[in-house]
């Protein structure tokens, strides 16, 4: 949980592993990186056993790269098939049971603020729309109403991918599923909407097939839950064995979804906006000039 | 056998559009090296594969098709690609990586 960490113990490095040495030695710890130098980096997630071509894959490699601090961050995750890579990438990653990532990350956010003060460390839930919106629900609402300061993100691939296609809340009405045979019966439930009354400063709807986009999105996030509240991302990561897309058509599918029904929104309240602006320079935010009075 | 993601460099390295890279599920899998093509007059560097770790998806080739329109990546059997990089043979600089590329399966 600092820079330090990551670091060799003097004399050791010439016996570790190449993929670690080169995580230490040109890494993103300790600098700004962003999307669009990948590529030239070594980026903090390692390999590991998501499916070839899943798009939750890619929001999770995006969002590693956009952590403002990665070596002040630490992941909260739950049963899903998310952890299985969002475990696998060189920051701390927290194991809630399945449904409980945002009660052990209301924890975690406290008790990181009790014992490093003013220093921010960031916490970041990424879990699955089961995990966030059925099992979770609760525990995630909770965690929004009392104002717990950390960033969740769905990874809403609207089903239950890892256990074989079971509809979740987040599934479209009358969608047919391998274990929903007889098609949904009831609205993907409108969590952007219960995030905005539960108190979220800022809430956001993106699709991962703009990356400069997913970069832009978890960056407010992150910086805005340090201080001024909780903050939530649904992103739309189709799982393309459940819903049966060919690999190579993943990112048409996420540009038509996009296009359909899970168009890019942003909330983002006056208070968050006056932080941004003011502690981390974003112009987009500065209060307007006053308009130039014109001569009559 | 299966297949990887290959790189065309005499193609790419004349844009190096550097949007594939963004758009592989897989993180450390396509790289670029800055000088790559440079020895053929080609301007920009170009992307490659670090085909140990590419899970063969062709979520590249749709970007490089539909996205850049460069047609440079294709899929390959593996032990059809003469010279490829693996992880092991990179090597990370400043702003920019080089790959010694070997023939990827024993032949
Ligand atoms: C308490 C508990 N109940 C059930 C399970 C079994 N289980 C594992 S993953 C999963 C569903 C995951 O669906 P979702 O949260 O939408 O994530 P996805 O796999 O789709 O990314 C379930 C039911 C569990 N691990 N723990
Ligand atoms: S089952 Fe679906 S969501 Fe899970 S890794 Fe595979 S494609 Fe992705
Ligand atoms: S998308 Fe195509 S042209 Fe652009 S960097 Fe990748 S391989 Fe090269
Ligand atoms: S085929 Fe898939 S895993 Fe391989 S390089 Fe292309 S996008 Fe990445």
């Amino acid at each position: 949980m600092s820079l330090d960490y990551m670091k060799f113990t003097p004399g050791f490095g010439k016996f570790m592993p190449k993929e670690y040495r080169d995580l230490v030695e040109h890494g993103p710890f300790g600098r700004k990186v962003s999307v669009s130098q990948v590529g030239t980096f070594k980026e903090i997630l390692e390999e590991h056993p998501m499916c070839a071509g899943c798009a939750m894959t890619l929001f999770i490699r995006l969002a590693m790269i956009s952590f403002p601090n990665p070596e002040d961050t630490i992941t909260v995750g739950t049963a899903g098939c998310g952890r299985l890579a969002i475990s696998q990438a060189a920051i701390p990653f927290v194991y809630g049971n399945y449904g409980d990532q945002n009660g052990v990350a209301s924890g975690l956010s406290r008790g990181l603020r009790l014992r490093f003060g003013d220093r921010p460390k960031d916490v970041v839930v990424m879990a699955g729309d089961g995990g966030t919106a059925d099992i979770g629900f609760a525990q995630t609402l909770h965690s929004w109403f009392r104002k717990e300061k950390f960033t969740t993100i769905m990874l809403d691939n609207e089903v239950y991918g890892n256990t074989g296609g079971q509809e979740s809340g987040m599934t479209n009405k009358n969608q047919v599923l391998k274990m929903a045979p007889l098609g949904k019966k009831f609205e993907k439930m409108d969590m952007v909407g219960m995030a905005k009354v539960a108190g979220c400063a800022y809430v956001a709807t993106v699709v991962p097939n703009n990356p400069r986009r997913v970069e832009s999105v978890i960056k407010k996030a992150v910086l805005i839950a340090r201080e001024i509240g909780p903050t939530y991302i649904q992103a739309y990561t189709s799982c393309n064995i459940e819903y049966a897309i060919p690999t190579d058509k993943v990112m048409e599918d996420a540009k038509n979804v996009e296009n359909d029904r899970y168009r890019f929104s942003e909330y983002i309240t006056d208070e968050a906006k006056q932080y941004l602006a003011e502690v981390y320079g974003y112009k987009e935010y500065l209060p307007k000039p006053a308009q130039a009075l014109t001569k009559s | 056998m299966y297949l990887v993601a290959n790189i065309d460099v005499n193609i790419c390295a004349a844009t190096s559009c550097k949007l594939c890279t963004q758009y592989c599920p897989e993180a450390n899998t396509i790289l670029y090296d800055e000088e790559a093509g440079k020895e053929k007059g080609l301007k920009y560097g170009a992307a490659y594969v670090a085909v140990d770790r590419c899970k063969g998806c062709a979520q590249c080739v749709w970007v490089c098709d539909n996205m850049a329109k460069h047609h440079a990546i294709k899929m390959e059997m593996i032990d059809q690609i003469e010279q490829a990089a693996l992880t092991e043979n990179i090597q990370y600089k400043e702003k920019t990586t080089k790959a010694q590329l070997t023939k990827p399966v024993p032949a």
